[in-house]
C-alpha cells in the first residue's frame, strides 16, 4: 500500500509488531527479544536481532592481567543476556503491549508518526543489571537505536558497552567519518580525523586472534554489501547501511566474526568461513594498555568501572 | 691442540685457538676492489655436507677426516638453522631454560652445582649436534698468503678442522670467530669440518627470549692477507667544548714478517662526506702506529638529523712503492657525555624514541639479508625511530656501518643473558644466578665484553655500550663495566639488571635503566634527588593489540629533562611463517606449534610490525609521539 501520508504503517501482528515505512521496514519480535528484521528497499540487514554488547575478545595485555579472568562473568552476559521486558508507544505515547488478544482491536490500516519499542536485557551477571535497548522509528523510516546500561555496584569491569548487529552476509566495505587506523580510548592521539573507506573486513592478524578494529569517535558509518540470503534476490548491485552519530560520536568495528569466534581461535586459520558481518556499536571502549603484558592494568581513565551508567546511540537508515 | 668434548661443560674454556677480537674494518688489495669484488675473501657459503646427530653419542666420530667417506652425509644450506632445515625441533621459551623440566642441571661454581646433580652437555640427551663439511679450494687470488677462515655467527659451540687439522674452539654465538689455518690450507682440495653443539655452558649465558635455534647462521668466508696486515683498527675522534673543532686518534696494529713490516710505510687520507680530501699523511709502519692525533680547525658533526661521515683510508705501502692493502673507514665527530644529570649529545638533551630490534626474518629466523636491515631502516624513518637497542647480541657487522650512515643510535648490546639463572616464574631466585660474582664465569663474560668492545668499537651511531640483559648483578658485570670505562672514556655504558641488585649501583651502569616501569614509578625516581639520568632499555610492551598509554611516557619528556625517553620493546613479532598442515596456506606460528613444550607460547610476538614485516596498526601511534621530538 502507498503510504501518501508520510506516515509509517504499523502491523499488530501476533508474534511481532511491523513498522513500515517506504523503503525500510522493521520487524520487531516479541519472542526473539527485539528487532527481528530491517529492510532497505527490500534487501535484509539483520542477521539476529541485536543484543547488548559486553565483551571483546581478550587481548594479549588482557590475558596477563588476568582482566578477561575477573571480568569473566561479562562474556556470559555478551552471550546470554536474555530479553525481560518490551515496552511500546505510538506517537509518544505508551500501550499495553499488543499481543493477543489485546491486537484483535487493530485493522490492516493502523497507522503512527513515530513508533518506539524498548527492549529491557536482564545480564547473567551476580548482581544482576539491566541494558534497554530502545528503537524509535520515524514518520521518514529512520531509526534511532540508543542502548543504556545501568551501572552496578559489585560487578567487575566492563570490556566495552554497545549494541552488536550481525548481518547476513559479508560487507564488502565500509566507510566512515571518524579517525585514521585502529584506535582504542588510550590510542588514539597519532590518529588523523577524516573521511576512510576500507576495503572487505580486515581482521588485524595479531599473532593470537583478538579484539581489534576498533575505531573511535565516529560521527558516520556506511557499511556496503552485495550479496543476500534471499534466493529469490539475483541482484548484484552494491546496497548500503548509513549509522550516523546521535548526539555523539560512537566507536565502531566490523569485522566477519563475533568476540567469542575470536576469543576461542588460537591462530587465524583457525577462524571459520567469513560468512557474515559483526558490526559493533559502541558508547564504551577499554584502552588496550601498554606498560607490560603480564599484569600491568590499563590507565585507570581508561577503565570502564561496572557502577556507571554507560550509553550509544545512532541514527540508522538508507544512506543519503 | 687436542679438542676435547669436555669443554662443552668448563665455564673457562670459551674459546681457543681463536684470533683476538679486532674492528671490524674490510680490508682491500687495491682502491678499485674498494668499489667491487675483494679479492682477499672467498665466501663459503651455500651448499655443505651435513650430519645431524640427535646426541652427542651417535655423532659422527671422524667426519673431519680428509679421507672421511662422505657420501653417507646430507646437504644443508649455509647459513641456515639447522631446526629450519628440518633435522632438530623448533622451540620458543622465554625466561626459563630450554632444558626445562627435562634435564637438571646448574651452572659450574654455583652453589647448588655438583658434578654429580647436574646432567653434563658432553653427554645430554637433548644436545644436538650439526656436522658440516665442505671441500674447498682457495681461488687464485687467495693463494700464497695468509689464511684465516671467519665465522660470523654460529650457535652455540663449535668445533673447527681443516684438512684434519683440528683447529679451534669457539662459543659467543653472535661475534665473529676467526681462525688462522694457514700452516693447514693449501691451494685446492681441502676439507674444512665444523661441530656445532645445540648446548654448552654458553648456553647459560644465551638465555635470551628467542626461538632457541642452532648452527650456522651467519657468513663463512675465507679471508687473504697480504705480508703485512692491519689488524686492528681505532678511531677516536673527538670534539671540542665548543663543538667547531676535532681531534682524530688513530691507532693500527699492524701484523706482517718484521723485516717486511720494518720496510713498510702506512698512508692516511681523510676525506669529508663529500670525499674532499683534507689531508694525508704517510709514516712508517709499526706493529703499533699511533700518529699524532689529526686536528681539524672546523668539524661537521654526526647526528640523527644530520649523519655526516668522514672517510678514513689507510693504505699500506711495501718497500717497492706498491700498495699492498686499503682499508677504509667511515667516521663521525659527536660527543656523549653527562652534565647536570642530563645525558647530552652534541651540547643537547638526548631524546630516545627508540625500539628494541631483534635480528628477525619470519622465514629464515634469524638469517636476515641487507635487505631485511634496509627495510627495517626505511621504517625507522616512516615512524620517526632515532635509536635502536640491539637486544641481546651483537647483530651482522653491516647494521652497524648502515646505522653510521643512517644516523641511527645505537645501545650496543654483549650478547648476554641469564634470565633462568635468577628469575622464575616472576619470582626474583638469584641463588644459582650466574655470572654472579661466580668466579669461573668472569673469563666468559669478559670475553664477550671484549669480543664486542673490538669489533664495535669505531662506528659513530654507537653511544651505548650495553653489559647485556637481564642477567641479574655482581662482580663480573661490574668488572664488565669497568672493562668499557677503561677502554671507551667516551661512550657511556648501560645495565638495567642492577635495578634488582643496587648493592652494584655504583659501579654499573652510567644511566637508570629500568624495563617496564609505569610512568608513576619513573615521575617517583626522577622526583627523588635521581642521582643518574633515567632511560627506559624496555617499554612499551607491543604484544599483540598494545600500545595504549604512550602518552604518559610522552608526558616526562617534557617534565624531566633527566628523563631521556626509551626504546619500545619491539621491533618485529618472532613468528614463522610455515606452511599449515590442513589448509597448505601459509600461516604465521609461534613457540608450541611444534609440539615444543615448555614453551612461551605468542610471547614473541611483541613487534610494532608483524613478523611479515607489515607495521601493526600502533605504528601510527608511535608515529607521532616519536615524530615531536
Amino acid at each position: 500500500m502507498e503510504n501518501t501520508k508520510h506516515q509509517l504503517q504499523v502491523v499488530y501482528g501476533d508474534g511481532s509488531l511491523g513498522v513500515l515505512s517506504d523503503r525500510v521496514k522493521y520487524l520487531f519480535s516479541y519472542e526473539r527479544g527485539g528487532l527481528e528484521s530491517l529492510t532497505i528497499d527490500g534487501k535484509e540487514w539483520l542477521y539476529r536481532v541485536p543484543k547488548p554488547l559486553f565483551w571483546r575478545a581478550t587481548t594479549d595485555n588482557d590475558r596477563g592481567n588476568h582482566f578477561s579472568e575477573k571480568s569473566a562473568m561479562w562474556l556470559g552476559a555478551d552471550l546470554f543476556s536474555a530479553c525481560d521486558e518490551i515496552a511500546v508507544a505510538i506517537d509518544g505515547q505508551p500501550i499495553e503491549l499488543p499481543i493477543a488478544p489485546v491486537n484483535n482491536q487493530y485493522s490492516n490500516h493502523e497507522t503512527a508518526d513515530s513508533v518506539a519499542i524498548t527492549f529491557t536485557y536482564l545480564t547473567p551477571t551476580v548482581p544482576q543489571t539491566k541494558v534497554e535497548i530502545n528503537y524509535q522509528v520515524t514518520a521518514d523510516g529512520r531509526l534511532q537505536l540508543t542502548a543504556n546500561y545501568h551501572g552496578q555496584a559489585g560487578l567487575p569491569q566492563l570490556p566495552a558497552f554497545g549494541i552488536k548487529l550481525v548481518m547476513p552476509t559479508p560487507a564488502v566495505s565500509f566507510k566512515y567519518q571518524g579517525l585514521s587506523g585502529e584506535t582504542y580510548p588510550d590510542r588514539m592521539d597519532g590518529a588523523n580525523a577524516g573521511n576512510y573507506q576500507t576495503v572487505g573486513m580486515p581482521v588485524t592478524p595479531y599473532l593470537v586472534p583478538q579484539e581489534c578494529g576498533m575505531h573511535m569517535q565516529t560521527d558516520s558509518l556506511t557499511v556496503n554489501r552485495r550479496a543476500t540470503l534471499n534466493n529469490a534476490d539475483a541482484d548484484a548491485q552494491e546496497f548500503s547501511l548509513m549509522i550516523n552519530q546521535n548526539g555523539n560520536p560512537f566507536a565502531f568495528s566490523c569485522l566477519p566474526y563475533t568476540a567469542e569466534e575470536l576469543e576461542n581461535a588460537t591462530h587465524h586459520e583457525e577462524l571459520p568461513a567469513k560468512r557474515r558481518t559483526v558490526l559493533s556499536i559502541l558508547g564504551a571502549v577499554r584502552g588496550v594498555g601498554g606498560i607490560d603484558s603480564w599484569g600491568a592494568d590499563v590507565e585507570p581513565q581508561f577503565q570502564l568501572a561496572a557502577d556507571q551508567d554507560y550509553s550509544v546511540s545512532v541514527e540508522i537508515g538508507p544512506q543519503v | 691442540m687436542i679438542p676435547s668434548i669436555e669443554w662443552l661443560d668448563d665455564p673457562e674454556i670459551f674459546s681457543q685457538g681463536t684470533v683476538p677480537a679486532h674492528s671490524d674494518h674490510h680490508y682491500y688489495k687495491t682502491a678499485q676492489e674498494v668499489q667491487q669484488g675483494n679479492s682477499f675473501e672467498q665466501s663459503l657459503n651455500g651448499t655443505w655436507q651435513f650430519h645431524f646427530a640427535p646426541t652427542p653419542q651417535v655423532r659422527l666420530t671422524d667426519f673431519f677426516d680428509s679421507q672421511f667417506d662422505p657420501t653417507q652425509m646430507d646437504e644443508i644450506q649455509v647459513p641456515q638453522h639447522i631446526e629450519l632445515a628440518g633435522y632438530a625441533q623448533i622451540k620458543y621459551i622465554n625466561t626459563l631454560y630450554s632444558w626445562e623440566g627435562k634435564e637438571y642441571r646448574r651452572p659450574v661454581g654455583t652453589e647448588s652445582y655438583s658434578p654429580e646433580n647436574s646432567s653434563p652437555f658432553a653427554t645430554s640427551e637433548m644436545n644436538c649436534v650439526g656436522q658440516y663439511r665442505k671441500q674447498f679450494d682457495l681461488d687464485q687470488s687467495l693463494q700464497g698468503q695468509r689464511i684465516k677462515v671467519r665465522f660470523d655467527g654460529v650457535q652455540t659451540a663449535m668445533y673447527v678442522w681443516v684438512n684434519g687439522h683440528f683447529v679451534g674452539y669457539s662459543e659467543d654465538s653472535f661475534t665473529p670467530a676467526e681462525f688462522d689455518i694457514t700452516q693447514w690450507v693449501q691451494a685446492q682440495h681441502n676439507v674444512i669440518a665444523v661441530e656445532v653443539f645445540k648446548y654448552s655452558t654458553a648456553s647459560y649465558l644465551e638465555d635470551q627470549d628467542f626461538f632457541r635455534f642452532f648452527g650456522i647462521f651467519r657468513d663463512v668466508t675465507l679471508l687473504a692477507e697480504p705480508a703485512v696486515h692491519l689488524a686492528d683498527l681505532s678511531l677516536v675522534p673527538t670534539v671540542s667544548d665548543d663543538f667547531t673543532q676535532g681531534d682524530l686518534a688513530i691507532q693500527m696494529k699492524l701484523t706482517g714478517e718484521s723485516a717486511q713490516l720494518r720496510t713498510s710505510t702506512i698512508r692516511v687520507t681523510i676525506a669529508d662526506s663529500a670525499n674532499n680530501q683534507l689531508l694525508t699523511q704517510t709514516m712508517a709502519a709499526e706493529e703499533r702506529t699511533t700518529p699524532e692525533p689529526l686536528h681539524f680547525d672546523e668539524v661537521t658533526l654526526w647526528s640523527n638529523q644530520h649523519p655526516t661521515l668522514y672517510h678514513f683510508q689507510a693504505e699500506i705501502i711495501d718497500a717497492t712503492g706498491s700498495v699492498i692493502e686499503v682499508i677504509p673507514y667511515q667516521f663521525g665527530f659527536r660527543k656523549i657525555e653527562i652534565k647536570n644529570n642530563v645525558v647530552i649529545l652534541n651540547g643537547q638533551r638526548l631524546i630516545i624514541s627508540g625500539v628494541n630490534r631483534h635480528e628477525w626474518n619470519c622465514q629464515t629466523g634469524r638469517v636476515i639479508s641487507e635487505q631485511d636491515m634496509r627495510a627495517d631502516l626505511k621504517t625507522f624513518d616512516e615512524l620517526n625511530i632515532n635509536a635502536v637497542r640491539t637486544c641481546h647480541y651483537p647483530d651482522q657487522d653491516l647494521w652497524y656501518d648502515l646505522c653510521d650512515q643512517h644516523g641511527t643510535y645505537v645501545m650496543a648490546e654483549n650478547n648476554l643473558e641469564t634470565h633462568g639463572s635468577w628469575q622464575k616464574m616472576g619470582a626474583v631466585e638469584p641463588s644459582y644466578n650466574v655470572p654472579g660474582s661466580v668466579p669461573e664465569w668472569r673469563g666468559a663474560v669478559m670475553a664477550r665484553a671484549q669480543n664486542n668492545y673490538e669489533m664495535l668499537k669505531n662506528h659513530a651511531s654507537i653511544l651505548f655500550w650495553s653489559l647485556g640483559n637481564e642477567s641479574f648483578a655482581g662482580e663480573n658485570i661490574a668488572q664488565m663495566n669497568a672493562y668499557y670505562k677503561t677502554m671507551d672514556p667516551n661512550r657511556l655504558t648501560h645495565y638495567e639488571g642492577v635495578f634488582r641488585d643496587p648493592a652494584y649501583r655504583g659501579r654499573i651502569s652510567d644511566v637508570e635503566s629500568r624495563m617496564y616501569a609505569t610512568p608513576a614509578e619513573i615521575a617517583e625516581y626522577l622526583e627523588n634527588n635521581p642521582d643518574k639520568p633515567y632511560l627506559n632499555c624496555e617499554y612499551m610492551h607491543s604484544m599483540g593489540n598494545s600500545v595504549g598509554g604512550m602518552k604518559s611516557y610522552d608526558d616526562l619528556i617534557q617534565k624531566y629533562s633527566s628523563y631521556q625517553g626509551g626504546f619500545i620493546w619491539d621491533f618485529v613479532d618472532q613468528a614463522l611463517l610455515v606452511k599449515d598442515e590442513i589448509t597448505g596456506q601459509q600461516v604465521m606460528r609461534y613457540g608450541g606449534d611444534f609440539d615444543d613444550r615448555h614453551s612461551d607460547y605468542e610471547f614473541s610476538g611483541d613487534g610494532l610490525l608483524f613478523a611479515d614485516r607489515q607495521p601493526k596498526p600502533a605504528t601510527q601511534e608511535v608515529k607521532y609521539f616519536y615524530g615531536k621530538y
